[in-house]
């Protein structure tokens, strides 16, 4: 039995379920679900809808060279069957399959490298040149605490923390 | 970005111009026809049954047939299914002429049809084979995809001269 892969969306195909379409020069569409189909009959391109493989891997979203998937593969080519390949391809399945995730993770931890400093930096811009709309800039000048906070060094002493042991026992 | 501008129309027109409510009504009821338009652009397929007209996809000399009788089935035929039929279209000199009565086998149908393991197919047109009483092809050849199904209701001979298996 073999896993086909949608048309549209990339994903896999169980058996028994989905459509398939055969145009008549004998191509054959395999949708994974009516989803799938309907986009198709709409003419959308997969590679402009966002939530496809294709879009995302278009995108550089997704990881799109890598030695792991050279494994899942279509091959045309018969292989002839042998026992100990057989053996050996079953336990290095899941070994791949950890390796292609554990990729996977760090090209999206590469990806997603700045977003955070990025995302507080437009963050902190945008309170810079909004303040005035909660507070008039003459009300500003005169309470300092609506302006961004300062750091402020505050010192513990040791007794505290050691009167809160005490308190625990 | 059409319907939300006739909308906004519309509203403007409800709460300033009374008197204006049926242009700007005209001008949202198009909107919701083109709408309407791209929705029934995907015909609902449904089964080959008395009047439907199918292309012919052999050497038989017929080019276009309209089925009469459906064999199988209350509500008409589907993919793989026998149906009687009359020649509308035929080359000058083929085998079959135009007006005869002949039996055909569904080869490809637009309305899906379930498989063996619950998946589903179908295809672009409804094409016919053209085959004698006894279910031998008329023709010597076969174009285009044809569905594997037909080796469960025996046509082998059909399933030998297709081109492409689907």
């Amino acid at each position: 039995m073999r896993l086909e892969k949608c048309w549209f969306c990339s994903s896999t195909i169980y058996p028994g379920h989905g459509i398939q379409f055969v145009r008549n020069d004998a191509k054959i569409f395999r949708f994974c679900r009516s989803k799938c189909h309907k986009n198709f009959k709409m003419k959308r391109n997969p590679r402009k809808v966002k939530w496809t493989k294709a879009y995302r891997r278009s995108h550089g979203k997704d990881m799109t060279q890598d030695s792991t998937f050279e494994f899942e593969r279509k091959r045309n080519r018969p292989e002839r069957y042998d026992r100990n390949v057989a053996e050996k391809v079953l336990k290095a399945i899941p070994k791949i399959d950890k390796v292609r995730v554990d990729r996977e993770a760090t090209h999206h931890k590469n990806r997603m490298k700045g977003k955070k400093s990025k995302e507080q930096k437009e963050a902190a811009k945008e309170l810079e040149q909004g303040i005035v709309l909660v507070k008039a800039p003459a009300a500003l000048q005169q309470d300092p605490s609506l302006t961004l906070p300062q750091k402020i060094k505050v010192k513990v002493s040791q007794k505290q923390s050691e009167e809160n042991h005490a308190m625990e026992e | 970005m059409a319907a939300s501008f006739s909308s906004r129309c519309y509203r403007v027109g409800r709460s300033l111009l009374g008197g204006l409510v049926n242009g700007f009504s005209g001008l949202r009821s198009t909107s919701n026809d083109l709408t309407c338009g791209n929705f029934l652009l995907q015909q609902q397929r449904t089964f080959i049954q008395m009047r439907t007209v199918l292309k012919v996809v052999d050497n038989s000399g017929a080019k276009k047939v309209m089925c009469i009788q459906a064999l199988k089935g209350k509500k008409g035929a589907r993919l793989g299914d026998t149906i009687i039929a009359s020649v509308k279209e035929a080359h000058p000199n083929g085998k079959v002429k135009k007006g005869k009565v002949v039996y055909g086998v569904v080869v490809r149908a637009a309305m899906q049809r379930g498989r063996c393991d619950g998946s589903e197919v179908k295809f672009d047109d409804n094409a016919v084979v053209l085959v004698d009483k006894q279910g031998q092809p008329i023709g010597t050849r076969v174009f285009g995809p044809v569905p594997h199904e037909l080796r469960q209701k025996k046509h082998v001979k059909i399933l030998t001269l297709a081109e492409h298996i689907a």
